[in-house]
């Protein structure tokens, strides 16, 4: 218990830590602010001229389905065919919709604090190594993997502590700003269950990210070991293999790229045409869900802590 | 038990103790003889030993396929209470031999124990009784000395009074605020310090504490470990600069190029090296060599003086040459130096024969080690 807290009062105490709360904060207050600045509640002319174009639209989707119904449209336009409704925020401009908007900025939030979780992470234990002072908590406690596992634990319990706050903190605000300068729109029970999966989701891959920059730190007994593992990573795998294996024409290239299941984990589900496949994109495609990419991403995680700590208990501590 | 502490008790005698090649066993008397009706006390303090390294090996491996031998089979013991001194030049394995023992760096081979317990497997158990900075520790810049100790002492359980007490001991009592960035070289030294002593050791383990410390800094480390040995704490400090172990050590320990050259009590190890020299000077001191050397003593004749050797009573060079009417105006015993003999020593290269008769000559045993007093009577 005395190790978490002396821990937990390190990460506090460091100044990259409090620095990367100051740009979390920032980054939000940002977003924010640009919203407030570029929303307003609609005036009666707007309300007004909305709805007119919604019964318009209304009425050029009813002919559009006649259309089809009467086999006079071609196949592809009419299995394109919008079967959405039209909504009256569709027609308001530089109104902030809280239904429709929210799911990008969350992303936006989700990616900004993985990154901030790999970053803290990476030089929480970077650093410590480093500069000996692993070494000299060592000597206080000479248990590496309990030492090590603790300051993992505390840095996961921080991080998840910190973005619980801040996914709280941020949707709320624009709940808040689509009350009063906005609209909610159509949010039902369904919208905030899909809401939750997402956030569940991005918390996960921040605690994910944060265990990956710890490890890979760990391995590399260097901050910058990380963010070079991460950049070659980039560099080499996702730009440099994808493009030697669309000149090889490998089939489905995009299961060799973790990008594609960051991005399944992260939306429920990816879809990608299937190379030599002829035919419509319906036919021709295959999916990769979030099933998919939470094997995929834990078993990466896994495999780096695995080699993070078991290097640890056996290496030679400067 | 804590170190130091000793164990006694009295028997009924109905075992033997059996001597082979310089081990002793104890085992049952055969049966069936009569009792002997003698009691024996049997006193052992094995724990006065705090350091015991046996045959410790380390064999550094770099990632192009290089191999540096550091430590070639080290042996060391350190008994409570001593001042123990590690001496050895650049590079010999200290820093190495005190990692290993302290669980930084994996041993290839050897035996090491602290406070009677294996290292590094019972290292935890320990752990809080020993106080230890290897090689100049880094510390955080961006914490201030103060936060650094604190954030130890919580990771400890120490009482955060406890800071207060060290940084006072040390001399930073009014530079704990600072950022240790902005601390000199030896201030950060002073630091370290004040970190091991943090939870009152039993054992205080210093890796070239002296380094980066003016002369001013020099004095008071020294003044507080001699503090620090007097309360009772068992001192085990590196050091290349032979005076400065000299004169704050009872006990030594040489190393050079990963072997004990020799160990033992400061005095014996410079005794053990002492050819009973003298320098002598005297009017016409090249005639008064002659006569020396005529009575079969080793002499070497210098500018203005003369060395005469194996000498067992200086009284006679003054009567020999007093009655020749040449009178001594100087007689000075030669006595060697650490220095000296630490340069003897690590000058050559490590061969085990060569080496095998400085050890043998001040190296306690092994049986020593672990002392055995047998007091035969009933002693209660
Ligand atoms: N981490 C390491 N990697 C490779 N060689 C090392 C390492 N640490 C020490 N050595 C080598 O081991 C030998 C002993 O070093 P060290 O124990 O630091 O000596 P000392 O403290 O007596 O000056 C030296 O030759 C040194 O170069
Ligand atoms: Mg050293």
């Amino acid at each position: 218990m005395s190790l978490v807290r002396a821990e937990l009062s390190r990460l506090l105490a460091r100044r990259f830590t409090q620095l990367m709360l100051v740009l979390l904060v920032g980054a939000f207050v940002v977003t924010i602010g640009t919203t407030v600045a570029s929303s307003h509640v609609p005036t009666a002319a707007e309300w007004e001229r909305a709805e007119f174009q919604v019964v318009q639209e209304e009425s050029r989707q009813e002919q559009m389905q006649q259309l089809c119904e009467s086999g006079q449209g071609t196949t592809d336009f009419c299995q394109t065919l919008s079967e959405r409704k039209p909504r009256l925020e569709d027609y308001l401009f530089g109104v902030f919709v809280f239904e429709r908007e929210i799911r990008d900025l969350v992303y936006f939030m989700v990616a900004f604090l993985a990154l901030f979780s790999f970053l803290v992470a990476a030089s929480f234990v970077g650093a410590e190594l480093n500069s000996g002072g692993m070494t000299n908590l060592l000597l206080w406690r000479p248990q590496r993997l309990t030492v090590l596992g603790t300051k993992l634990g505390t840095l996961l319990a921080s991080v998840l502590a910190v973005a619980v706050v801040a996914t709280v903190g941020y949707i709320a605000s624009f709940w808040v700003i689509a009350q009063v300068n906005g609209l909610p729109g159509d949010v039902d029970a369904e919208f905030w269950g899909d809401l939750a999966m997402v956030v569940v989701r991005g918390l996960l891959l921040g605690l994910g990210a944060a265990t990956l920059g710890f490890c890979l730190a760990t391995l590399g007994r260097h901050t910058a070991a990380a963010m070079g593992v991460v950049a070659g990573y980039a560099i080499v795998w996702e730009v440099g293999a994808r493009i030697v294996m669309e000149v090889v024409e490998t089939g489905r290239p995009e299961t060799f790229m973790l990008s594609t299941y960051l991005g399944a984990w992260m939306d429920g589900r990816v879809t990608f045409y299937d190379g030599p496949c002829v035919g419509s994109f319906a036919e021709c495609s295959y999916s990769l869900t979030w099933a998919h990419g939470l094997i995929v991403l834990t078993a990466l995680v896994a495999v780096v802590a695995v080699g993070a700590f078991a290097s640890f208990r056996q290496r030679d501590l400067a | 038990m804590r170190a130091g502490a000793s164990y006694t008790d009295s028997v009924e005698v109905n075992h033997q103790i059996v001597v082979r090649r310089g081990h002793w066993t104890i085992q049952p008397r055969r049966t069936g003889l009569p009792p002997t009706g003698v009691t024996l006390t049997v006193g052992f303090n094995a724990m006065s030993v705090v350091i015991q390294i046996e045959g410790l090996r380390k064999t550094f491996r770099t990632l192009r396929g290089g191999a540096r031998v550091a430590l070639d089979g080290f042996d060391m013991t350190v008994e409570a209470g001593q001042v123990h001194g590690f001496l050895g030049p650049n590079g010999s394995g200290k820093t190495t031999t005190l990692r290993a023992l302290l669980g930084l760096v994996h041993a290839d081979d050897g035996r090491m124990a602290v406070l009677g317990r294996q290292s590094p497997a019972e290292l935890p158990a320990v752990a809080g009784r020993v106080g230890a900075i290897v090689e100049s520790p880094q510390f955080f810049g961006n914490f201030t000395g103060r936060r650094t100790l604190r954030l130890l002492a919580t990771a400890g359980g120490v009482p955060h009074d406890r800071v207060e007490e060290v940084l006072d001991q040390v001399g930073l009592r009014d530079r704990g605020d600072e950022r240790v960035k902005g601390y000199s070289l030896g201030m950060k030294q002073r630091l370290a310090v004040a970190s091991a002593l943090l939870k009152q050791p039993e054992l205080l383990i210093l890796d070239e504490p002296a380094n980066g410390l003016d002369p001013a800094g020099i004095r008071e480390m020294r003044d507080l470990m001699r503090d620090l040995a007097a309360a009772g704490v068992t001192v085990l400090v590196s050091s290349h600069i032979l005076a400065e172990i000299q004169l704050i050590c009872d006990h030594v320990t040489i190393i050079s190029r990963g072997r004990r050259v020799v160990s033992g009590p400061v005095s014996e190890v410079v005794s053990g090296f002492d050819k009973g020299e003298y320098r002598v000077r005297v009017a016409g001191h090249e005639r008064a060599a002659e006569v020396i050397r005529g009575a079969g003593l080793p002499v070497t004749v210098h500018d203005d003086h003369f060395v005469v050797g194996d000498l067992a009573d200086p009284a006679w060079v003054s009567e020999t040459l007093g009655g020749q009417g040449m009178w001594v105006r100087e007689l000075t015993p030669l006595t060697p130096d650490l220095e000296s003999v630490f340069l003897q020593l690590t000058g050559t290269v490590p061969e085990p024969g060569a080496h095998k008769q400085v050890d043998d000559a001040v190296r306690p045993g092994a049986e020593q080690d672990l002392s055995v007093t047998v007091v035969e009577g009933d002693a209660k």
